[in-house]
């Protein structure tokens, strides 16, 4: 252990009202995994952008091999080998895959950008993910997921000596992680220093082999071996008290109620064929799937989004068409929690208490269609205490929240509308371990006041944790429906087997035609 | 590198939970009393230099109605800004919207208001077909709108030669050539009477500015219209109609440079298709130097007036100094680079001083 490539020594960044980094140091050793772990805000994401030359430091020294260096631009870390894949996706959706993965530096011929040359390399990269995508395809069309596939391979395609992953497995499925993990575990025997940031602790503990932890802007633990401590320690070292999960309330549904949400027979133009799914009041649906089966796209195609071209939607028994998202909120009190919050989610350049009170303007509108500012502070306020969100006032701007708190901003806005169904589509996506709970009893909750919720998630631990019953999604078709029986090495043998049973057969017909 | 700050008893535990006071950038940090202030210190330049400068009635009176009316021009730039659009066609619509008040005069034989009413309509309607074209084509607002303002610029000598024989309505309704000339001197309360200064067409401009800021400020739909600009995809997905507030943006923009044409044409006395030929330019500058991003999801209504001023302020001043046309408008240029790289330089002094001091 003495090959330090590259050592940050006490860093300090400062943002109007908050000290994100306070003498934060961090060691970066050859073949080696690293994970920088901390709750949401605690300054892991400002990190990896000091390191890698998105912000300055306000002090504090970057030491490559010893030397201490400058970073003025992302530009400059990318020369000095620093690889990374950020926490918010930085694609250009009009380019290609194959273009977006070259993109910092495209094989060019006589200084002309070669095309055909992009295309071996980028297949490769893909190919290490064990990603079968046409490099051709524009980035636009792809899930969050599989965007996500693409960066992790654009920062692979620069072969760098450290590279940063920033909760690169935050919308991946355990099926998709364990590919990335065989590439950190190649690069790690190559002598690369992987830097890991995640919020699933098992994974952390599965592929790492030293820690630092962050709190509040400080390391709590630096640059330790991982080996020494349980996940238990490192969740009361990332919480700074003992963190105990609490049983929940147990919940029943009634299964003679009417369902609140029932498709029956649903095709749709993105593809979707023949699907049929109810959810009752106080019950929680789970809808799993790999990457790509179509579940956030099922539910886009429900809310209006998308052409439904055969087969019935029932809300409260009575038949639907819903043209809009507005005609969902207001006509059926249907609310979707977006998967992709930096597009579809939260209004980055927007003060928190517009990204808040957007779906309750309409109530709170007067005779005029005026809002009394008092009114909007207190339904934000309410649930930024409620939350716990993180904020240094309702005016701040979205955007310069941690990863989580603009997740929670985001579910805010739903639990403020007051919705009859709700759809959440993967809730907690880089949230924190004592946040994630904490959502997971919010949901739980909802759920136990009646609320009917669709859940869609990638994390397998979340479906079992939350839902009655889970359907399994493969290729925009419902494969089956496994009853949660809370045991997570049943319910995700089942599972696997539902998707794998199908999945072979359907990706050999997809590789025959062209 | 920049001041190391320790804190002192820097081992103490700090609030774990979002207990972090609010640290807002200072009060001088705002773009419009930057803007306020230049102005004040440019008309307090000009008249050391020119004492002629503050004379109501030759200088002020037309400088204001002038500011006036691109004031009007600049909020309807703003209001499609405030979705992220553009609207290339606000001079064209303005002289669409002037040639229905010329011709309710001119034809109908309507009153003033009617007219006016006439003009803001016709203006209402074309915006708005606008709007509707962006919303249901998808295509970008800068294609459409320059396709419209190509259209408008055949179309509008075309209805003017076909119903006019020099190519101008000269008719003027009872009560035009009053609200032409005449201003708070002519509204007195008792003993008390107003500026000779203040043009009595600003009373329209008052009222844009006033009605906007309500909107913008107070209402649901203003809101709905900063988010839609802010991001578009969101706010369909939060139950925003984007469409309809597209429509919506573009209409209000339409009615405002009528409003501004009808102005305009008060101002000179005639109905003619060269009206609004200058506006575009004016339009964008009122409004980004007033502080709305052209990227959509912020505006400001006091900005656009103040803005406006600005630049009108500084033109009449060259001009009474004597600046050739050429050299006034390098001048203009330089000192709108310099107005807007002092607010750039404000931003960037006061968020080193409130980092400092957290
Ligand atoms: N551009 C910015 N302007 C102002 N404050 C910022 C900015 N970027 C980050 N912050 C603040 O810095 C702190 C640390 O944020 P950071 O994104 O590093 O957290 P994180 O550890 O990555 O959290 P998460 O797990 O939620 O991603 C937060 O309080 C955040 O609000
Ligand atoms: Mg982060």
């Amino acid at each position: 252990m003495s090959d330090v490539l590259l050592e940050c020594d006490s860093i300090v960044k400062v943002f109007p009202g908050v000290r994100a980094l306070d003498g934060v140091g961090l060691t970066m050793t050859a073949g080696s995994v690293h994970a920088l772990l901390g709750e949401n805000g605690a300054g892991k994401s400002t990190l990896i952008k000091v390191i890698t030359g998105v912000h300055t430091p306000d002090d504090g020294r970057l030491l490559r091999r010893g030397e201490e260096i400058h970073l003025r631009s992302p530009l400059d870390a990318t020369r000095a080998g620093i690889g990374v894949v950020h926490q918010e996706r930085n694609l250009i959706p009009g380019f290609s895959v194959a273009e977006n993965i070259t993109l910092q530096n495209p094989p060019s011929r006589r200084g002309l950008v070669d095309r055909d040359a992009m295309t071996a390399p980028a297949e490769r990269c893909l190919a290490e993910l064990g990603l079968d995508l046409d490099p051709h395809r524009p980035v636009r069309e792809l899930s969050v997921a599989q965007q996500q596939l693409v960066e992790i391979a654009k920062a692979l395609y620069t072969e760098s000596q450290v590279l940063l992953l920033d909760e690169p497995t935050a919308s991946l499925s355990p099926q998709e992680a364990e590919h990335l993990f065989d590439v950190v575990r190649r690069l790690k025997e190559r002598g690369t220093c992987v830097v890991f940031v995640s919020h699933k602790l098992e994974e952390v503990f599965a592929i790492c082999d030293t820690v630092t932890v962050l709190r509040d802007g400080r390391s709590v633990l630096e640059s330790a071996p991982l080996s020494d401590y349980v996940q238990d320690d490192v969740v009361t070292l990332m919480v700074g008290r003992q963190h105990s999960v609490t049983d929940m309330t147990p919940r029943t549904v009634d299964p003679t109620a009417r369902p609140a949400l029932s498709l029956s027979g649903l095709n749709t133009a993105a593809g979707h064929r023949d699907v049929s799914l109810d959810i009752r009041p106080g019950e929680i649906v789970g809808l799993y799937g790999l990457v790509g089966a179509g579940r956030s796209e099922l539910v886009k195609a429900v809310l209006g989004l998308d052409r439904v071209t055969g087969g019935e939607i029932r809300v409260d028994g009575e038949p639907a068409r819903i043209r809009s998202p507005r005609e969902a909120l207001h006509t059926y009190g249907i609310g979707y929690l977006t998967e992709n919050r930096k597009e579809e989610g939260v209004f980055l350049e927007q003060p928190i208490v517009r990204n808040i009170t957007v779906t309750v303007w309409k109530k709170l509108a007067r005779f005029l269609g005026d809002i009394s500012s008092r009114a909007e502070k207190d339904v934000a306020q309410d649930l930024v205490d409620r939350l716990g969100i993180r904020v240094s006032g309702l005016a701040q701007n979205a955007g310069e929240l941690s990863g989580g708190n603009q997740q929670k901003v985001s579910l805010a806005k739903w639990l403020a509308a007051e919705t009859r169904l709700l759809v959440v589509d993967e809730p907690t996506v880089g949230v924190d371990v004592r946040t994630k709970h904490a959502f997971h009893e919010l949901i739980w909750e909802l759920a136990r006041g009646g609320l009917p919720i669709l859940l869609i998630s990638s994390d397998l631990t979340e479906m079992i944790t939350l839902a009655d019953r889970v359907l399994v999604m493969a290729d925009h078709r419902i494969r089956g429906e496994v009853p949660n029986d809370h045991d997570y090495d049943n319910m995700s043998g089942q599972i696997i087997r539902i998707i794998h049973d199908r999945a072979h057969p359907a990706a050999a017909a997809s590789n025959g035609t062209p | 590198m920049k001041t190391a700050v320790k804190p002192p008893g820097s081992d103490t535990a700090r609030p774990t939970d979002g207990a972090r006071p609010a640290h807002r950038l200072p009060f001088w940090v705002n773009q419009q009393l930057g803007l306020l202030v230049l102005i004040v210190v440019l008309a307090a330049v000009f008249g050391t230099l020119r004492p002629a400068f503050f004379n109501e009635r030759l200088v002020l009176f037309p400088l204001l109605r002038d500011v006036s009316t691109l004031t009007v021009v600049a909020l309807a730039q703003m209001v499609v800004l405030s979705i992220g659009h553009m609207n290339l066609a606000v001079g064209r619509m303005a002289a669409f919207g002037a040639f229905f008040a010329g011709f309710g005069y001119d034809r109908l034989g309507l009153p003033l208001v009617l007219g006016l009413v006439l003009c803001l309509v016709a203006g209402a309607a074309v915006g708005a077909l606008t709007g509707w074209i962006i919303a249901r084509t998808g295509v970008n607002s800068f294609v459409v709108t320059l396709a419209m303002d190509f259209a408008l610029l055949g179309l509008v000598p075309l209805l003017y030669s076909a119903c006019t024989e020099n190519a101008a309505f000269t008719t003027r309704p009872a009560g035009l050539a009053e609200l032409r000339s005449s201003s708070l001197a002519d509204i007195c309360l008792g003993p008390v009477c107003g500026s000779p200064a203040v043009p009595q067409v600003a009373q329209f401009t008052v009222l844009a500015l006033a009605g906007l800021a309500f909107l913008y400020y107070r209402t649901r739909t203003g809101r709905e219209l900063l988010l839609t600009g802010a991001n578009p995809a969101a706010a369909e997905l939060s139950g925003i109609p984007t469409g309809r507030r597209v429509v919506l943006a573009h209409a209000l923009s339409g009615t405002l440079a009528a409003l501004a044409g009808f102005m305009a044409a008060v101002g000179t006395g005639t109905f003619r298709a060269s009206i609004g030929d200058d506006f575009m330019l004016p339009s964008f500058l009122g409004a980004v130097l007033g502080g709305t991003l052209l990227t959509g999801g912020a505006v400001s209504v006091v900005g656009a007036l103040l803005g406006t001023t600005l630049v009108g302020v500084i033109r009449k001043g060259l001009d009474l100094l004597g600046v050739g046309l050429e050299s006034l408008n390098i001048y203009l240029g330089c000192v709108l680079l310099l107005a807007l790289s002092a607010d750039r330089v404000r931003t960037v002094v006061s968020y080193r001083k409130v980092v400092r001091s957290t």
